[in-house]
């Protein structure tokens, strides 16, 4: 009987692969960047689908704040799309779960190394391609010139001195020199920018916290210090990055480290407004973070091929460049690295040419449990209700409960 | 005390609570009608220099507000019905008829009120998706956002349907028997349009309910299309880059002011409808 | 007595009651046994079950020094907003019964919370606690309150009485509505015969008034408890728990572990325990009412 089932199951899969170009559906669940990501991808589908009639693709845009909630209820429920773009720091979870599909089989020819290394890598698990790079984006100083200026740094601080020194300044003016985020996600990587420059990491090579190193400590207590002395805006646990950004674009706020995506913003916003980008300060060493979306298809997708077909328009320079360049991310295909729009942008090339020093997010379980736990000893600390080296050490004892686990 | 002392003093003791609920009404017609460049402006004032109508246009578009209106009062009313179809013969069991089990059936009623679908969310996404409905399941359907709202306003409609149905005289309906009149034709021709206030009331208590929920929609719904109100509020403000405050405003108060107008209007009958039977 | 041409029917009553019996069962009952599932399980973050594990997920929650903090902030959060509400509600009942000018449009002014959803509420109290562009610190800077802004949502100690305040606002009208009806069924002539009988207006309170509210105070009390131990919005709109965790309460921190932490398993061990708390808190209050009765 078994038998017999099978072998009409596969007589039906001859068969419907035998008959022509009937209509499949693909559908992609898409995190929302920015107010261009949900007509973007719209505008994708219909292209592909003019260039391959038995495919239709369906988009369903979600917030990053819904983003898991969604994933996870619908993968609970065997309703979940037949892509999606991750984190990729989930991305372990998802192989774990058995959940994701290993792309490498399906891949075309030469179709890997379109993609610029470093940034596939995070994407990769056991050998395997799992998650390929649709966003990437690393992060550097963002000062604005007239108060730069002013403070006698027209090029920027170069150390955390400088940073300090300039602050100084500006508070005298009665300005916000350095902004500090504590709200939101990422207050985590806000900290790790302080303690890789200080030569700190995160974790060890045995994926233990190590975060409440000596450097650590230093440096939560330079941005404590530097919260006491009024050299930040105030409050810091009310700013999230994108609240930091307002006051960037208003011409408010000195200095700030965020990512390539608020150029396109402060084009779009504030136009007017002279600013300049920088390396992240530093203190030993140079350094900064990377970070990758990538999309994943699901294991138990029905439309395998034709999804893979999808993904493979996608990663083409065309549609690449009009992303990249549309929500201000770095450039995740070679081809597309060379179109003018990167080459030809000063500000963006200072990104690229971080990458060298850049962290990525490892791949290891409890990563979000480790950035929850600092954001909290982060918080306690410009709260007043701890001090640096006792919030980390708390922070990483309750991180080393979930790393690796 | 002469009335024009105690209007006086009423509404001096009042006006710290009028002041507060006014004042996010105030909030949201302020910024609705701020046009952009002074939405974030430092520091803010009560009064937009410009009154921006546009706001309202293109909030229309962006959130796609007549969709979202049409999906919020198609699930409302047919979560409301569906909760008094089943509410009013339960309510009127619970009221008229004697039956082993009525407390145990009470306490069932109560802690079902306690079971909030926050507490429940996976299991509410994962029931809905094992269930077959059309072309897939019932995840991602009004239908299964109605079934779940209907039942969630069961154990208030029932209670507050059943204490308002003992205060109608039974021997009207007696009187009908007399007459030759069945249970069947006692109850709607007699019982029902004597009951009709307190179906009223729980009615709009229950599509108020529905109109404003938002954890059960944010789980199960997923199609744009099929988004409600509260949803595609929240949406402009979590996880974006930059709030469109002043659209934000004008979407929140578009999506009140039908609510608000109904409960002004009705204000009067709410009060005598909810109470005269709350308890008993 | 019973209608002509109709015997009494023993399974009537329960035929009435059978679909909404049906229903709440299946709609609330299998979700629950699911959480209960899940209390037991190991789940991944993706919300796949890897296998039974017992009473680990219940050890972990109660080891976490973050769901302690929030299970004592919850009950500080039901007792001070379900405090706050009932002890204005009274009054506002009192003044609003009276016959004054006005008293439909202020009637209806105090029901109008009653008409935004608790999600937007909470979004247009967050923006109008905005420290740089909210409405709030201007205006009290206009009066020369303030000298700068302040940054309300930054400290728990600000933030979480701001989220109690704004909980109790939106309580107010549904208790009040239930109370103006009770205090509509006190006959009026009572409160003339103790006036003669040379009662005192806070003795005709205390005596008449108070009791007779009894079973309507009841009904507010246990359906805002049970309502405001569950009440995620405005906590999680406003400050999603933070900063340091110090606003959380069971429901925000049980949505985070789920959907921003990927902890499913602890979670629902979380959702069991707030379950315990109502249920038995519940029980206590309707248990010592009956026995005062």
């Amino acid at each position: 009987m078994r038998y017999g089932l099978k072998w009409l199951a596969g007589a039906c899969t001859a068969l419907a692969l035998a008959l022509p170009a009937q209509a499949e559906t693909v559908r992609m669940t898409v995190s929302y960047y920015s107010a261009a990501t949900g007509p973007y991808f719209e505008k994708m589908a219909a292209d592909f689908h003019a260039a391959n009639p038995s495919i239709d693709v369906k988009i369903e845009v979600v917030n990053w704040a819904n983003l898991l909630q969604k994933l996870q209820t619908d993968i609970s429920g065997g309703t979940n799309a037949d892509l999606s773009i991750i984190g990729t720091r989930w991305l372990l979870d998802f192989v774990k779960d058995g959940i994701a599909e290993p792309l490498d089989p399906m891949m075309a020819p030469g179709f890997k190394e379109r993609f610029i290394g470093p940034f596939l890598k995070p994407g990769q698990i056991g050998g395997k391609t799992y998650g390929l790079p649709v966003a990437a984006s690393a992060r550097a100083m963002f000062y604005n010139k007239a108060m730069l200026t002013k403070a006698g740094f027209p090029d920027g601080p170069k150390t955390w001195d400088d940073v300090v020194a300039a602050a100084e300044k500006i508070k005298a003016d009665g300005g916000n020199g350095y902004g500090l985020m504590a709200k939101g996600t990422e207050v985590d990587v806000y900290f790790y920018y302080a303690l890789w420059t200080h030569g700190g990491d995160v974790l060890d090579a045995n994926q233990k916290a190590i975060f409440n190193s000596p450097a650590g400590v230093k440096a939560l207590a330079l941005y404590k210090s530097m919260l006491d002395r009024g050299l930040t805006e105030p409050a810091p646990t009310n700013y999230t990055r994108d609240e930091l950004q307002n006051l960037f674009k208003q011409g408010r706020l000195g200095m700030m480290i965020s990512g390539p995506f608020l150029m396109n913003q402060i084009t779009k916003e504030a136009p007017t407004l002279d600013y300049g980008i920088i390396p992240v300060p530093v203190a030993t060493r140079p350094a900064t973070y990377a970070v990758t979306d990538s999309i994943v298809m699901f294991a138990n997708s029905k439309v395998k091929p034709a999804a893979m077909k999808w993904l493979d328009f996608l990663f083409t320079p065309g549609p690449r460049i009009a992303f990249t360049k549309g929500e201000g991310f770095l450039p995740t295909t070679t081809e597309e690295a060379k179109d003018p729009a990167f080459t030809e942008n000063a500000r963006l090339k200072v990104f690229v040419s971080l990458l060298p020093n850049a962290q990525f997010a490892p791949t290891v379980t409890g990563w979000e449990d480790t950035a929850k736990a600092v954001t909290d000893a982060v918080q306690s600390v410009y709260l007043g209700t701890a001090t640096p080296e006792a919030a980390l050490n708390a922070a990483a004892a309750k991180a080393n409960q979930s790393l690796g686990k | 005390m002469k009335r024009p002392l105690r209007s006086a003093l009423s509404w001096a003791v009042l006006s710290p609570l009028i002041l507060t609920t006014l004042l996010p009404f105030a909030v949201m017609i302020s910024t609705a009608l701020k046009p952009h460049e002074e939405v974030l402006a430092y520091p803010p004032t009560w009064f937009p220099r410009r009154i921006a109508w546009e706001n309202f246009a293109e909030m229309w578009t962006s959130v796609g507000f007549g969709q979202a209106a049409y999906n919020s009062v198609l699930i409302a009313v047919a979560s409301t019905l569906l909760a008094l179809l089943i509410a009013v013969p339960a309510a009127y069991a619970m009221s008229r008829l004697d039956m082993r089990g009525k407390a145990a059936y009470r306490q069932f009623l109560l802690i079902t009120q306690m079971l909030s679908p926050i507490l429940l969310v996976l299991g509410l996404f994962r029931m809905a998706a094992s269930i077959p409905f059309a072309d897939g399941t019932l995840a991602d359907t009004r239908t299964g956002v109605i079934i779940v709202y209907a039942t969630y306003h069961l154990a208030f409609a029932i209670w507050m349907l059943a204490s308002y149905f003992t205060t109608i005289p039974g021997e009207l309906e007696e009187a009908a028997w007399i007459d030759g009149a069945t249970r069947a034709q006692a109850v709607t021709r007699v019982f029902l349009p004597l009951a009709l206030p307190a179906i009223a009331v729980t009615g709009i208590v229950t599509f108020v309910a529905s109109w404003n929920e938002f954890t059960v929609a944010l789980t199960l719904l997923r199609d744009p299309s099929r988004l409600t109100l509260p949803l595609k509020v929240v949406n402009l403000v979590a996880g974006r880059y930059s709030v469109e405050w002043n659209q934000v405003m004008a979407a929140t108060l578009l999506a009140t002011l039908p609510v608000a107008i109904v409960f002004t209007l009705l204000q009067r009958y709410l009060v005598t409808g909810l109470t005269l039977g709350a308890v008993k | 007595m019973s209608p002509a041409g109709n015997h009494r029917w023993a399974a009537l009553p329960w035929l009435l009651i059978a679909p909404s019996l049906i229903m709440a069962i299946g709609v609330i009952g299998y979700p629950f046994y699911e959480i209960i599932r899940l209390a037991v399980s190991d789940v991944s973050r993706f919300g796949q079950i890897r296998g039974f594990n017992g009473w680990d997920n219940f050890a972990r929650v109660a080891s976490d020094p973050i769901f302690v903090d929030a299970l004592v902030r919850t009950l500080v959060w039901t007792i001070t907003v379900v405090g706050g509400t009932i002890l204005l509600s009274i009054p506002v009942a009192l003044v609003l019964r009276e016959d004054f000018w006005g008293r439909g449009l202020a009637r209806t002014i105090i029901m109008l919370p009653w008409s935004i959803a608790l999600s937007m509420a909470a979004i247009v109290w967050l923006w109008a606690f905005n420290a740089d562009y909210g409405m709030i610190n201007a205006t009290l800077r206009q009066w020369g309150i303030l000298a700068a802004p302040l940054q309300w949502m930054a400290r728990p100690e600000t933030a979480f009485p701001v989220e109690v305040g704004i909980g109790i606002i939106v309580s107010i009208p549904f208790t009040v509505t239930i109370l103006l009806g009770g205090l509509s069924s006190i006959p009026g002539d009572l409160y003339e015969a103790a006036r003669i009988d040379g009662a005192r207006p806070w003795q005709s309170f205390l005596y008449m008034t108070l009791p007779m509210l009894g079973p309507f105070l009841n009904i507010a009390i246990v359906l805002n408890i049970i309502h405001v131990f569950n009440s995620f919005s405005i906590i999680w709109v406003m400050t999603q728990g933070g900063p340091d965790n110090r606003t959380h309460i069971l429901v925000t921190y049980l949505y985070e572990l789920s959907f921003y932490l990927g902890r499913p398993g602890p979670a629902a061990v979380v959702s069991l325990v707030v379950l315990a708390i109502v249920f038995s808190a519940t029980a206590a209050y309707m248990w010592l009412r009956e026995r005062d009765a």
